[in-house]
């Protein structure tokens, strides 16, 4: 028998750990301000990039927050909520991806305070939430609308969105690419506007050359040859065939035997395997094709067939590619060759050639009548600035996305975020109780980004963010856009200095970095540790698991 | 001496006390998560993948406990949670906190047959009398009282902040996919409430959608993207080429029939969709694969097919589109037809990008029932947590449809059974009253727990609430009987009338939970011996 004083009850598996109460609370916080501190130094036009050593020993050189974050190996469980904040912002904006991690964790620091005053976390996040509809309201409030045919304005918002980047140095080229690329793929039907970027615009990277050299094509490209070198390498106004079938012999799906009895049966075989091919190829003969594309691979006598009658064949081009072509060209993409009709065949791209650049051929579709998709050929010293400018390059056609999307502008360079602090501030008077005072906090929160440009430009921080809140307190109707113009140091009209951003991208910025301090400031228990192997047992959300 | 087991054995007070213990320390880890102004928890995996949850259920779950005691509770809260959805947390508290008492009554001698004799017949007395007189029917409170049941259940939760729009999101949901039951009784399948979640913009940016949603893009990008008049077609077999099934061979003595053979694979898979397209179908569901190449014949026909569609969404939208499900397109005779009969309607499919997502969204089916809840917010484990809330509250809203009547929250019910509870336990002679009125001080936990998450002060606020409730039980005057349904204000520190401040909950869940907890309780309590065997030794074996 056990004698009378027992044991410690074990309840909980021995390996897990937990932290709760203040520790935990106080430890989250911690937590997310080294997120923000890690980027801090990326915001604005002053900003520097980060080198990130990946295990595998290769380097990636950035300042956009959410490629720098998803590099990144945290532990902290909060941490990593809030690395998710920049994969958000990426996904449904695509800029602003910094930011919103720096706003996130200063809404965390400022609410530190509170903790040791003993205020009730609830409190704090109800009032974070209040002053988050506030922030909204007065953003809208300061966003002024512009014309989408406006070519001009639309390439100053991408121009100082990108400012920052590192790319800023060729001027306004990664601009102008940004612009004719989204005009390229933009669709605007019966009022629905459609821009897809991830689909139909490509970037295509090709180490070597000058930046200068980069450009949109009035077409597609993709890094593929010809498969026989004396197939044909130029050809003006094209036929186009896309096909995503091969051109081979396949065997059928259903397990099939040949039995054989004499040697020439075997021969026969052959000959009808060499037999179907031709066939294939005579129906594609059929529509006098100059070129054919197809997804999957092609066989040496097919390639042989197609040559005689000089139609340049290219293989095994990925699906998306073929879309794209598909959409350039007018050309369906057709499975069975029998099948082939006229319409099949496009006609609308005026120029096919295959250029050597660098050591590798590259297929060039260009000049064609209205594309609905675009390939940016991107070209510059390495590989590892041509990603770094590619990112620039995506977060640029984001932007230009979301102003023809929505476009409403406010101004940048902290100016909007000081105009929030300034008019939350004055709400928070009329906030009766508790509540209050979080809600100055958040308010102060928000002159985190002019306050980090601030500092990032190496100006007098103190002095600059005390003048700018002054200015922004003044009553006059200039006030709301003063701005802190990063490249100089000094205080600025944005309407003057021409920065702008757009309205959806804030507004976004707002609501994730709230959202997630609120969620993570509503934690006082981590418990970590917990072996995988009990779940999968259906979330308790499941709607699926409650009886009717 | 004992007879020796392999193992070891634990018996009598000691065992109790052990199982007390264990049953406090999984109460005392959910407690904080109770009410308006609990807290979540924030929960980590070996891997390092992050749960945040406020729910019980879903927070004892992954808690991996061991403690065999412990592990009823964690049942128990699965079992609320599976019978009512809402009310997780409250239900592992009360039965921790009678387990408590029970045990001290243990302590005095008092057999614990005794106690639990005395707890039935507490719990079957609370439940009589919260029927009696506790419970409001909701046709006298009108429309609001379901909102603000939803409210109540929701602002306790992360999203307790944006709770009107949510609250009447759900009840615009719950009583759209309301049907005639056979018993003539309104049903609230909540089954036909679709939630889906995508990362991006703001919890506020969630909506209702009148209408059946599929999260995967239409399977070529050729196809059009928005079909008006929608004539839907739902199949449970692939369009692949054609295939023998395993083992089957065919054995060909010609070289060229193998030719032949391939083609009618082609063929084969070719009839079946003209025969789908030719009666007439412009959107086709299937849940299995369609190949590459019979794309191509959906986009000339300028149909939108979707491939790999979950069975049970194809279930869905089959009924309620007026669709049938079909496996093959073999009919009795062995040819394959395909019917017009077989194909449902709709007003529109469409396909629309959210986010970085692309949905499918299907309106105005014949037999539509059908509501969709597109979730929003910051990151995963919101988005988690928003649903795991969201289906509380759904939860909850069903069950006060269903059973149209509702209870004071804010631990007015708590309070209100207490007080009647000792009073009705001194109408006793036995030993059943010691036990019950342990029970009536039990119930208390729930106001107590509340206050305390809300820092203010739990004496105070529970000796005002006494005050009221024993006031209107003991007075036959109109308007002190009203102080029934005083209850807390946590955000004020005060005392209030809960049913014009609109805190409500389903009758059905304070009753079940009431059952729940007190049955828990007493399979805990009818423990006197734990005897853990030993492993048993593994052969050795012989290694050949």
């Amino acid at each position: 028998m056990i004698p009378g004083n027992s044991a410690p009850v074990i309840v909980l598996n021995t390996n897990t750990q937990t932290d709760d109460g203040k520790r935990a609370q106080l430890a989250n916080i911690r937590a997310s301000r080294a997120v923000a501190d890690i980027i801090r130094t990326t915001l604005g036009p002053k900003s520097m990039l980060k080198m990130l050593l990946d295990p595998m020993g290769g380097i990636v050189m950035t300042n956009d927050g959410n490629a720098i974050l998803r590099e990144i190996d945290v532990k902290h469980p909060a941490a990593k909520s809030m690395i998710e904040l920049s994969r958000t912002q990426d996904d449904e904006v695509g800029d602003g991806t910094t930011s919103v991690i720096i706003l996130a964790g200063e809404l965390m620091t400022v609410s530190e305070p509170f903790f040791t005053m003993k205020i009730h976390p609830i409190i704090i996040v109800s009032s974070y939430f209040k002053a988050m509809d506030h922030a909204l309201k007065v953003a809208e409030k300061i966003a002024r609308e512009i014309s989408v045919e406006n070519h001009e304005e639309i390439a100053d918002v991408i121009h100082s969105c990108i400012g920052t980047k590192f790319s800023s140095r060729w001027g306004s080229l990664i601009v102008d690419l940004a612009v004719q690329a989204v005009k390229a793929v933009f669709i605007n039907k019966n009022g629905k506007k459609e821009v897809d970027i991830k689909r139909y615009a490509k970037v295509e990277k090709i180490p070597g050359g000058n930046l200068e050299d980069s450009r949109v094509l009035n077409g597609v490209m993709f890094n593929k040859d010809v498969t026989h070198p004396k197939m044909r390498r130029f050809i003006q106004n094209p036929r186009i065939m896309l096909l995503d079938c091969p051109l081979e012999y396949k065997k059928a799906e259903s397990m099939t035997n040949v039995e054989m009895t004499k040697e020439e049966d075997f021969a026969e075989i052959l000959r009808q395997e060499e037999e179907e091919v031709c066939k294939l190829c005579q129906a594609i003969m059929k529509f006098n094709p100059d070129i054919v594309i197809t997804e999957k691979g092609v066989s040496d006598i097919a390639q042989h067939f197609l040559l005689k009658q000089n139609i340049s064949v290219i293989r095994r081009i990925r699906k998306t590619d073929n879309n794209r072509i598909a959409r350039v060209s007018g050309a369906t993409i057709v499975n069975r060759p029998e099948e082939l009709q006229e319409s099949d065949i496009g006609t609308k791209c005026k120029r096919f050639e295959i250029k050597l650049v660098g050591d590798e051929y590259y297929t060039f579709m260009e000049e064609c009548e209205e594309p609905k998709a675009c390939s940016i050929l991107l070209r510059g010293g390495t590989k590892d600035v041509l990603n770094e400018i590619e990112r620039n390059l995506q977060d640029a056609m984001s932007v230009a996305r979301n102003i023809i999307l929505d476009p409403k502008l406010v101004p940048g360079g902290g100016a909007v975020e000081m105009h929030v602090a300034t008019e939350l501030t004055k709400i928070a008077n009329s906030i009766e109780g508790i509540e209050q005072w979080p809600f100055l906090a958040a308010a102060t929160a928000f002159e985190v980004i002019p306050r980090t440009l601030a500092q990032n430009c190496g100006c007098n921080v103190i002095r600059i963010v005390t003048e700018l809140r002054s200015k922004h307190a003044e009553e006059s109707k200039d006030a709301p856009y003063w701005g802190i113009d990063g490249n100089e140091g000094k205080l600025a009209d944005m309407r003057v200095i021409k920065i702008w951003e757009p309205l959806v991208v804030k507004k976004q910025t707002f609501k994730t970095a709230v959202e997630s301090a609120a969620m993570l400031l509503r934690i006082d228990n981590v418990v970590s540790g917990i072996s995988k192997k009990e779940k999968k047992q259906g979330p308790a959300g499941n709607i699926e698991d409650a009886e009717i | 001496m004992s007879v020796s087991i392999l193992g070891s054995r634990e018996s009598g007070q000691n065992i109790r006390d052990t199982n007390v213990r264990a049953v406090q320390a999984v109460a005392n880890i959910v407690k904080s998560s109770l009410g308006p102004n609990g807290l979540d928890k924030m929960l980590v995996d070996e891997i390092g993948d992050v749960v945040i949850s406020n729910d019980g259920a879903t927070i004892l779950r992954s808690l991996e406990v061991q403690h065999p005691a412990a592990k009823v509770l964690v049942e128990l809260s699965r079992l609320q949670d599976q019978e009512v959805g809402d009310g997780t947390t409250s239900v592992v508290i009360v039965a921790a906190e009678l387990l408590k008492r029970a045990n001290d009554l243990v302590k005095y001698k008092i057999h614990p047959t005794t106690i639990i004799a005395g707890f039935r017949l507490a719990m079957k007395e609370s439940i009589q009398y919260i029927k009696d007189y506790l419970s409001v029917k909701t046709e006298s409170l009108g429309k609001d009282a379901i909102l603000n049941v939803a409210k109540t259940s929701l602002n306790s939760k992360l999203i307790g902040a944006e709770s009107d729009h949510f609250a009447s999101m759900i009840v615009n949901c719950v009583e759209a996919v309301g049907v005639m039951g056979a018993s003539k009784e309104m049903k609230y399948p909540i089954k036909s409430i679709k939630v889906l979640k995508c990362i991006g913009q703001s919890a506020k940016e969630s909506v209702h959608l009148n209408g059946f949603a599929l999260m995967t893009g239409r399977t070529a990008q050729g196809m059009p993207t928005s079909i008006k008049n929608a004539r839907i077609a739902c199949l449970d077999f692939n369009l692949n080429k054609f295939k023998l099934q395993m083992g089957a061979q065919v054995l060909v003595n010609d070289a060229k029939n193998l030719e032949k053979i391939r083609l009618r694979e082609l063929e084969i898979t070719k009839e079946r969709i003209e025969k789908v397209l030719k009666a007439g179908a412009n959107v086709i569901f299937a849940t299995k694969a369609i190949d590459d190449f019979a794309l191509k014949y959906f986009v000339e026909a300028g149909a939108i097919a979707v491939r790999r569609v979950d069975k049970k969404d194809i279930r869905k939208i089959a009924k309620q589109c007026g669709a049938e499900v079909l496996i093959t397109l073999m009919n009795n005779e062995g040819e394959e037809v395909f019917n017009e009969s077989s194909l449902g309607s709709a007003e529109e499919v469409s396909e629309e990008r959210l986010g970085d997502n692309d949905f499918i969204f299907i309106k105005g089916m014949k037999h539509s029932s059908s509501q969709t809840l597109i979730l929003r917010g910051a990151n995963e484990f919101m988005l988690d947590e928003i649903e795991r809330s969201v289906h509380d509250a759904i939860c909850v809203v069903k069950r006060v449809l269903e059973s149209k009547s509702v209870v004071v929250g804010g631990g007015a019910v708590e309070t209100a059974l207490s007080i009647y509870l000792d009073s009705f336990a001194r109408t006793l002679g036995s030993k059943e009253q010691l036990a019950i009125s342990e029970f009536a001080e039990s119930l208390l936990v729930i106001p107590k727990t509340l206050a305390i998450n809300a820092a203010q002060d739990a004496c105070d606020l529970l000796a005002k609430l006494k005050m009221y409730h024993s006031a209107s039980q003991n007075s036959s005057d109109e308007k002190k009987q009203e102080y029934k349904y005083v209850g807390l204000d946590l955000a004020n520190g005060k005392v209030r009338n809960n049913l014009k401040a609109g805190v409500l909950e389903p009758t059905i869940s304070k009753i079940k939970s009431l059952k729940f907890a007190t049955e828990a309780a007493i399979s805990i309590l009818r423990i006197d011996d734990l005897i853990e065997l030993a492993p048993k030794p593994e052969k050795e074996r012989d290694g050949h």
